[in-house]
């Protein structure tokens, strides 16, 4: 009640929230991002299944990854899309990545005061062509960057991220320099270690690796020919385009 | 303004620290750990049913539970179904609250009613009837007013299998084989075992023997469970759930163990 | 379509949604604007915020025990937080200067954090405390911002636009919002600046630091302000606080972004890397560092 009182008593002891363990990670490049996720949903020690997927495509150029308590992952990703949709119908076309990400912190600050325990990375494609991952902490302050990882592993990982990506503490050879952004095999290669390595090294991660890859329109698709298993998921050509590519991880 | 950051974001408490004194590193805490404290400390199951264990075999989804529902350590009523058909292709399989059970059951009952009377065709599967209980355990968890209770739901949809859990925080998620509460920690080892890492999916036999082999491992260790129970499947022909079943147990072992208490010889 | 029958009715797919409601629990009522051009608004779309706080006998008791930092690591919801920012007035206008560092615990969770946010081409907020909180209200100031303007033909003036700030969080004291912030602009009366707070202070002033890394920050703004800086002493001012807050406070450091606020509106002046300025400096011709000043000293071989 807004003036203090209660219309019941409710004593009561109850832990509405959960850890459910795994990672995330997107990386963006110059016209494409990809966004991973791994598949194991845990709970202490108890692996609870080893198919539970935390990253969602949204529209065709936007893709979603979620971490931290599954049940409030899996209704916010609910809302995000029904938001999407409504979208759709008012405007006739898919909502921008930018607008998607603002969309994301407002409606994580709506919880400001119960918050979702959730972690989100949205990756996808700018209406200007480039590759963008934006990140979110629980209650929704968020920052474009090039790469992020997220999760049980996050501390794992992203000094690897930064290191690889950023080229931090890495001294170009003289005469040279680093690379602003990294071609896609070369993304996908890092996203997989990545994800090896915290398989290795965190009791959380495991069992299965999704990777989700939005290409920007008219981009040339022949570095996925290579990949084994890469799988589209947009319907139509002409557009942006998404793939999703599976790979085991260990399972134990 | 507050300049140590530790204190940032969190409401503050004049009660013991209204002038910032305490050293950086020697905030007061909420507790040991709030996250697992919060965790154990239950609102209040009274009447209470244990495990439930499901999997997936060839015909369609098999689903045990015993017919205890416990108060505290009291085995208090030893003829309850824990197993409950909802339409014609889905079972629902509760442990935990008993009396948040029979609230779930009422709710589903209205539920099948209400789809029943618009005569339009349409009737809920498995897919349909785990949703429903998903939305509805979330939103209670979100009104710190939970069901108390780990659910799992089975059922055939077009010849496709279906099993998923749902627990009283909202979380979901499926899988081949499924258990709730110690099942969870004993059965699912074995369950996994031969059926997810089976080469082959189960006959009926096969997984009638397993559930039964499962179901007697856990009386043996579970303090909350009984001899007795049921086994429900769901094939593409329906749903049945099988009489009361007793399981046949020895403790003839127990004449061999020595070393506990006075028994030293 | 909201007619007293279909509102009351018992039958029909308005009071189907209904009970369905009230079975799921959704507590956020959505209005029909929903559906149409305010479909892709988050909690914004009734005009005003709407908040969702957990039915507990205490919200506030609720939010302590689940969301922390590093003064209880067993608290696993981590809100970002900002660390140094400063603000000051001079003849040429107004110098802010923040560094670009968030921590969650003891975890740096970001390198590369906006800290400036820009409300307007007139008005700038800096972002002290949690990372939300300052971002979403001071985008929020920029929605009534542009609405006043609308309204009166003229644009806000600093001073109400803080007002405007510090009154919308004093409403929300006790909840648990935690910000530091200065908003920073030129309007009628020149350059201007106000501090405000989450617990509902509002100062105007000369100059501001804000964060864990202020005091660092103060020791090197204090002996350096005058009003008659020019623009470059200015800006080099207030990068050389923030680098002695980012150098000197573990919660500080990674980058320094510099704004300078002027009669025709604000401007950003560059982001500078905390390490390449202890080495090398903002020119490449000199780093702040000790070291580098002492370099090749002995006291056989003192410095003049």
């Amino acid at each position: 009640m807004p003036d203090g009182s209660y219309a019941h008593p409710q004593q009561r002891q109850f832990n509405p929230y959960t850890e459910n363990g795994g990672t995330i990670l997107a990386i963006a490049g110059a016209d494409f991002t990809v966004i991973a996720g791994d598949t194991r949903q845990s709970e202490g020690y108890s692996i609870q299944t080893r198919y539970a997927p935390k990253v969602f495509r949204l529209t065709d150029r936007a893709v979603l990854a979620v971490n931290g308590f599954a049940a409030d992952g899996n209704m916010f990703v609910k809302t995000v899309k029904q938001r999407l949709e409504w979208y759709r119908h008012a405007h006739a076309k898919d909502m921008p990545l930018r607008a998607i990400a603002r969309l994301i912190q407002t409606m994580l600050y709506a919880r400001r005061f119960f918050p979702y325990y959730v972690y989100n990375i949205l990756g996808g494609i700018e209406e200007d062509g480039s590759g963008a991952v934006y990140s979110f902490d629980p209650v929704g302050s968020y920052e474009r960057e090039a790469c992020r990882a997220a999760g049980a592993a996050q501390s794992l990982v992203q000094p690897f991220l930064d290191n690889q990506i950023y080229f931090r503490n890495q001294t170009p050879a003289p005469g040279t320099s680093h690379p602003t952004h990294l071609p896609l095999p070369d993304v996908l290669a890092i996203v997989i270690d990545s994800f090896t390595s915290a398989t290795e090294r965190h009791i959380e991660v495991g069992d299965g690796l999704e990777m989700y890859v939005v290409l920007a329109k008219g981009r040339s698709t022949q570095e996925l020919a290579s990949i084994r298993g890469a799988q589209e998921l947009t319907p139509k050509e002409g557009g942006d385009r998404i793939f999703v590519i599976r790979r085991e991880l260990k399972k134990d | 303004m507050d300049h140590f950051p530790t204190n940032w974001g969190r409401p503050r408490n004049e009660l013991y620290d209204q002038y910032n004194t305490f050293p950086l590193h020697h905030r007061p805490a909420n507790a040991q750990n709030a996250f697992a404290d919060g965790v154990q400390r239950t609102q209040q199951p009274i009447v209470t049913g244990t495990s439930v264990l499901a999997i997936q075999y060839q015909d369609g989804i098999m689903m045990a539970a015993d017919n205890l529902a416990s108060y505290g350590s009291l085995a208090r009523f030893k003829d309850i179904q824990r197993l409950q058909p909802v339409g014609t292709r889905t079972i629902v399989g509760a442990s935990g609250d008993m009396s948040d059970f029979q609230y779930i059951q009422h709710i589903l009952d209205e539920l099948t009613t209400e789809e029943f009377t618009y005569g339009d065709g349409h009737d809920l599967g498995p897919a349909e009837v785990h949703e429903y209980l998903a939305r509805v355990m979330y939103a209670r968890r979100s009104k710190i007013n939970p069901l108390w209770n780990a659910l799992l739901v089975g059922g055939v949809e077009n010849g496709k299998p279906f099993l998923a859990y749902v627990d009283l925080l909202g979380t979901t998620y499926s899988a081949r084989s499924l258990a709730t509460g110690y099942g969870a920690h004993i059965a699912i080892p074995l369950l996994r075992t031969a059926v997810d890492n089976a080469s082959q999916l189960l006959t009926e036999e096969e997984a009638r023997t397993l559930l039964t082999d499962c179901m007697r491992v856990l009386f043996y260790r579970d303090a909350r469970s009984l001899d007795k129970y049921q086994i429900a499947t769901v094939t593409s022909a329906g749903v049945s759930v099988s009489d009361q079943l007793k399981l046949d147990t020895k403790w003839d072992f127990a004449e061999g163990i020595r070393g506990y208490g006075s028994q030293t010889q | 379509m909201n007619t007293f029958a279909e509102r009351f009715s018992v039958s029909g797919s308005a009071a189907e949604i209904r009970r369905a409601k009230e079975v799921i629990g959704e507590d956020d009522d959505f209005t029909g604007v929903m559906w149409g051009s305010a479909g892709g608004f988050g909690n914004l779309s009734k005009g005003v915020p709407t908040f969702s706080v957990p039915s507990v006998p205490d919200p506030t008791d609720f939010l302590r025990l689940h969301t922390d930092d590093h003064a209880d690591p067993s608290c696993k919801i981590k809100i970002k937080h900002g660390t140094t920012t400063l603000a000051f007035r001079f003849q040429g206008g107004v110098i802010v200067a923040v560094d670009s560092r968030a921590t969650a615990g003891s975890y740096v969770a970001s390198g590369t954090v906006k800290k400036v946010i820009e409300i307007n081409p007139y008005l700038l907020g800096t972002m002290a405390g949690g990372a939300a909180d300052c971002q979403y209200w001071e985008t929020y100031l920029g929605i009534e911002c542009r609405l006043h303007e609308l309204r009166n033909r003229e644009r806000i003036s600093v001073a109400a636009a803080s007002k405007y700030l510090s009154n919308l969080v004093y409403s929300y004291k006790g909840m648990g919002l935690s910000m530091g912030t200065m908003i920073c602009g030129w309007d009628k009366t020149g350059p201007a600046i106000f501090y405000v707070d989450s617990d509902g202070t509002r100062l105007k002033g000369d100059l501001f630091s804000v964060g864990s890394g202020s005091t660092f920050a103060y020791g090197v703004l204090d002996q350096g302000y005058r009003w008659d800086l020019t623009d470059e002493e200015a800006q080099e001012l207030g990068r050389r606080s923030i680098y002695a807050a980012g150098h000197r406070d573990a919660f500080s450091g990674n980058t320094i972004n510099l704004y300078h606020v002027k009669q025709d509106g604000w401007k950003f002046i560059g982001n500078y890397d905390v390490s390449e300025m202890h080495y090398n400096g903002p020119g490449g011709t000199g780093g702040y560092g000790y070291g580098v000043r002492v370099e090749g000293r002995t006291s056989a071989n003192p410095a003049s």
